[in-house]
């Protein structure tokens, strides 16, 4: 039987795969996509000038193993590219249980680095569940906001997300890491926000979250319960008035400004720099990259890190709206909203405008962990970007 | 997907309830539009206050930031030099250096540290170097008050096992540091030690005292002895410079100096180091002797060898002595507790200037020299010498109770009959302006000998305004005639120091010439080996004083001396005799009120002053040994072997014993 004239021919499975790739790579984000890139490759170039003095010898110990975290990170951008956000939204139960396990297992089996358990090691990769967390979490939120679009005027629905979100926080929180579990929080009010929660729950929880933390930080220690380690106490209140310093809490804040203010407007150079060079700076590889880069290179090299963040933030902002869906719309708000307080706390920590709570800088700090978890959330992003617009938005 | 809800192709009625098993599609809402807007300008908020932040901190305050990092890591030194030798006058080494390795603290580096850290890390460096946490720990807490940028030194003279540990470790010790430094070195053992002092770290008081000639906190200096009195010699000039640091404080640059350190200069002293060691050996020797004499409570005592024409000391002796090795470094507190001990009777004290005793007989001559001079005595005048003598209702005894035999000055002095002297004495009573009193200050007593060390006692001659002017009671303040009697024999009130002693037979040797005892001989910079030193600065002594004594008197006395050495009725005939070489000398016995361990009353300290050659003086020798008897029991013995050695005759040449005699 002859075809008729009338009907296409039924395409091959090859041409529909091209005809796919060719939608998918037009949709692409590519300025997202470039300006992540592009902050990564910075990103290496200031570990790569910020450690060369670290470990006598082997001035590229610290690139060369981050090289290999953006090599894995990079692959899981392209499969999380790939995968339709639908996937994270039917496996989003089974993904939270595990990561909570493995936030358990972290309390129970890690071995205690600087006074906190972090990492699970794994060959020669120390692994930090509390990453891999952050997904789960704004998976499983996204997830029961979507679900429960028409009900976000119930005050079950706001309580169902904090009460989703707290197991996890509270295993963050028990680390310590008190850093990552206030992105935690963050992660909450995006999905909340971007969920439609009606403006006055969200104002409630805004008072009650005030509340808890001035009694967390004043009201509690005064009565003579302690919630807060008294360093993380001190670090926070430290940052509203750093005068008062009864045991030096705030030395690293103070060592931080030096060194981003010595760096004037164009920097003082790997080899004068002296904050970092002679480790006044302290986890200068880590929480305090932004330190040593603004010491190095100046408000020149600052600000081209800024700029490149401001890139990824505005198209991450951009992508909430073409957003297929709902779950899409939460998933991608809540990242870019985490992003941004996450980069908040960590740039404002190290100039004197946030408290000392030590997260990674996005991208940029040493660590596998960090590195590939922000990689996968920003593919997530352009699969969401692509998703939206083949579905015409 | 969204085909699933083109599949299902049905929306809900207006009119019904939702059906929950159909999905609306997801709709673009106003709502949505406002939140992502907030998000957008939250965005703009969060990137404008880092920049804005940045600006301010990086462009308008970059300078004085640029400022405060170049602060953070330089950080000033002081390099002690190497301290001066002393040597002795023939060269030979008495105290030098050696190097050691000093381990301070920069209390600066733990401004920002946490008080229970901070306690932590030293507990755990004065557990390593094994000194006490307590003490370190308040210097440092002082120090981050005061003066957070001079180091603290927590030990001096740390082994190479221990620093090299520290050196791996720093990580662990922020702040510490580890240089190079010098300790001092005693060649020569435990001699001359009350004489050489010690050196170690300057104390506060001490600083302030010193304001302004140079000294900082953490230098060491002398503390006692010469190491004291010529410390602005030995000290040379300290190494002041800068180095650059890291957070741990390890030094990352060479050291720049803006000035470098000067080696002390070395002091000669006039000391002869084998006669000192002579004169240590025989004072011990004169406390065994003392004991086999009965003398139990015999526990110490001095010895002088002095120049009698120049004042040069030859040697200083004080018994009990100490190692003074114990100071080098850091001090261990059992050691301090052993020398302050009761028992240890006061081992650190320089008798020999700052002992201060009844010089008993001994000070016979100068009460005849005095009445001679004041034409109270004729030379030849004949007074009778009995067992004793009753004045004004009390009885004075003589040494020798059973004596009654007229006698002049010579043979009185070589005899040393006391009631010859008591009538003498009487005679000075006579005298309302105190002559006797007079011509001991002229000749050195109660007053400083000025001998370049210190501290030296004055000692005490009584006076009726002395008397007047100390006791409470009336019928003390009164000077009786007993008080004269007690005086003209070298007893009562009466205290001299050896070298008060030594310095007045020196005078009588020497033709009645006071000099300035001096320790000294000249401050030297030292050359290379072979080279002879270049001398800075010679010790010239005060020229001696004319005293003012006739010749003839003076005479009289040396001859009485001579005698009391050589006639068959010397007091120490039996031990100086048959001595090759001729010397005069005189013996003493005075009471001393003392209180020992189960024991509270007179004791007998042993004296013997004399000199040698008889016709043509070099060296003039004072011996004492506390609670040591008579005087030729066990001082004359003493001084004895500081001449076979100052003579090098053989002992066993002649024939010496020891004689029970005054």
């Amino acid at each position: 039987m002859a075809t008729p004239a009338h009907r296409v021919a039924r395409p091959t499975k090859a041409q529909t795969a091209a005809w796919e790739l060719g939608a998918f790579l037009r949709h692409v984000d590519y300025l997202l996509l470039l300006a992540t890139a592009a902050l990564v490759a910075y990103g290496l170039y200031v570990l790569e000038s910020v450690t060369r003095n670290d470990i006598a010898g082997d001035p590229d110990y610290y690139v060369f193993r981050q090289l290999v975290y953006v090599a894995v990170g990079g692959f899981l951008f392209v499969v999380a590219a790939a995968l339709d956000p639908e996937a994270y939204r039917r496996v989003r139960l089974p993904f939270y249980i595990v990561s909570l396990g493995l936030l358990v297992v972290v309390l129970a089996v890690a071995e205690e680095v600087r006074g906190s358990k972090r990492w699970i090691e794994i060959g020669f990769f120390n692994f930090q569940p509390s990453e891999l967390g952050k997904l789960a979490l704004i998976a499983i939120l996204a997830g029961f906001v979507a679900e429960r679009r028409h009900r976000m005027n119930e005050w079950r629905t706001t309580l169902g997300v904090v009460g989703l979100a707290v197991p996890l926080t509270l295993l963050v929180f028990k680390e310590p890491d008190f850093g990552t579990s206030l992105v935690y929080g963050a992660c909450v009010v995006g999905a909340l926000f971007f969920g439609g929660t009606p403006w006055r729950h969200l104002a409630v929880l805004g008072v009650l979250a005030g509340l808890v933390a001035a009694a967390l930080l004043w009201f509690l220690p005064s009565a003579g319960v302690e919630v807060l380690e008294p360093y993380q106490r001190e670090r926070l209140t430290g940052f509203v008035d750093p005068d008062v310093d009864p045991s030096g809490s705030t030395y690293n804040v103070n060592q931080s400004i030096t060194a981003v203010g010595s760096g004037g407007f164009d920097g003082r150079g790997v080899a004068n720099a002296t904050q970092t060079k002679f480790n006044y700076l302290p986890e200068h590889s880590t929480d305090f990259i932004f330190s040593s880069l603004a010491e190095q290179r100046g408000f020149v090299g600052a600000s081209v890190l800024l700029l490149l963040y401001a890139i990824v933030v505005w198209r991450g902002v951009r992508i909430v709206a073409v957003a297929r869906d709902l779950f899409s719309a939460v998933v991608a708000g809540t990242i870019v909203f985490a992003l941004l307080i996450q980069l908040f706390i960590n740039v404002g920590m190290t100039i004197g405008i946030a408290p000392v709570t030590g997260i990674p800088l996005p991208l940029v700090s040493y660590g596998g962990s960090s590195m590939i978890t922000t990689l996968i959330m920003i593919g997530l992003l352009e699969a969401i970007q692509v998703r939206g617009r083949l579905a015409g938005r | 997907m969204s085909s699933t809800l083109r599949e299902r192709g049905t929306r809900a009625p207006g009119f019904l309830p939702p059906d929950p098993r159909v999905e609306e599609p997801y709709r673009f809402t106003p709502q949505m539009a406002l939140r992502i807007a907030v998000l957008g300008v939250l965005a703009i908020v969060v990137f404008a206050a880092l920049f804005f932040r940045l600006w301010a901190l990086q462009v308008i305050s970059g300078e004085r930031y640029l400022e405060d990092a170049r602060n953070n890591q330089i950080r000033s030194f002081r390099l002690l030099a190497p301290r001066g030798s002393i040597i002795d006058r023939d060269g030979a080494v008495l105290v030098s250096n050696m190097p050691g390795t000093l381990v301070q603290i920069w209390p600066a580096a733990l401004d920002e540290t946490p008080v229970f850290e901070r306690d932590r890390l030293l507990r755990r460096l004065s557990q390593l170097l094994g000194v006490r946490f307590r003490k370190v720990s308040a210097t440092v807490e002082e120090r981050l008050e005061t003066d957070p940028l001079t180091p603290v030194t927590v030990r001096a003279d740390v082994s190479d096992l221990k620093a090299a540990y520290l050196m791996e470790h720093q990580s662990e010790f922020p702040g510490v540091q580890i240089t190079e430094t010098y300790l001092r070195r005693y060649e020569q053992g435990d001699i001359a030690a009350q004489l050489l002092g010690y050196v170690s770290e300057i104390s506060a008081e001490q600083l302030e005292a010193r304001a302004g000639d140079g000294y900082a906190a953490g230098d060491r200096i002398g503390q006692t002895g010469i190491e004291a009195a010529y410390d602005g010699y030995l000290r040379g000039l300290p190494g002041l410079g800068q180095v650059f640091v890291d957070a741990l404080g390890r030094v990352t640059s060479e050291r720049e100096f803006s000035q470098m350190p000067e080696s002390g200069e070395n002091v000669r002293l006039t000391l002869d180091a084998d006669l000192q060691q002579a004169a240590e050996d025989a004072l011990a020797y004169g406390i065994r002797l003392a004991h086999d004499q009965g003398e139990w409570a015999a526990d110490g005592g001095a010895l002088v060898a002095m120049h009698v024409g120049t004042g040069e000391i030859l040697a200083m002796a004080s018994n009990p002595s100490f190692d003074p090795s114990i100071y080098v470094g850091t001090v261990e507190q059992r050691d301090l507790r052993r020398l302050a001990a009761r028992g240890a009777n006061y081992p650190t004290l320089n008798r020999a200037i700052a002992g201060v005793y009844p010089p008993g007989s001994t000070f016979k001559p100068i009460t005849a020299l005095a009445a001679l001079e004041e034409g109270l005595l004729a030379p030849d005048e004949i007074i009778q010498c009995t067992g004793k003598e009753v004045i004004d209702g009390q009885t004075f005894m003589n040494w020798d109770p059973y004596k009654n035999e007229p006698m002049e000055l010579t043979t009185a002095l070589a005899n040393s009959c006391d009631t010859y002297f008591y009538d003498v004495a009487l005679r000075f009573y006579q005298r309302p302006d105190s002559p006797l009193q007079r011509w001991s200050r002229k000749m050195g007593f109660g007053g400083t000998t000025g001998v370049d060390l210190g501290p030296e006692e004055k000692g005490l001659v009584p006076t009726p305004a002395w008397r007047e002017r100390t006791f409470e009671s009336e019928i003390d303040k009164i000077w009786t005639s007993g008080d004269s009697v007690q005086l003209a024999i070298g007893q009562g009130d009466l205290l001299v120091t050896p070298l008060q002693m030594t310095r007045a037979y020196a005078m009588i040797a020497n033709g009645g010439k006071l000099v300035e005892p001096h320790l000294v001989k000249s401050v030297e910079e030292p050359r290379n080996e072979g080279e002879a030193p270049v001398v800075i600065r010679p010790y010239t002594p005060k020229p001696a004083q004319e005293v003012g004594i006739d010749p003839y008197a003076l005479r009289i006395v040396q001859e009485g001396l001579y005698d009391a050495t050589h006639a068959p009725y010397g007091t120490s005939q039996s031990v100086f005799g048959s001595f090759p070489v001729e010397i005069a000398g005189k013996t003493g016995t005075a009471e001393k009120f003392v209180r020992l361990p189960g024991f509270a009353g007179l004791r007998d300290q042993s004296w013997w002053c004399g000199y040698g050659p008889y016709t043509k003086a070099e060296i003039a020798v004072c011996a004492v040994i506390e609670n040591g008897g008579h005087g030729g029991e066990a001082a004359a013995p003493v001084a004895l072997q500081v001449f076979e050695h100052y003579f090098d005759v053989e002992p066993g040449s002649y024939s010496a014993t020891i004689q029970e005699s005054d």
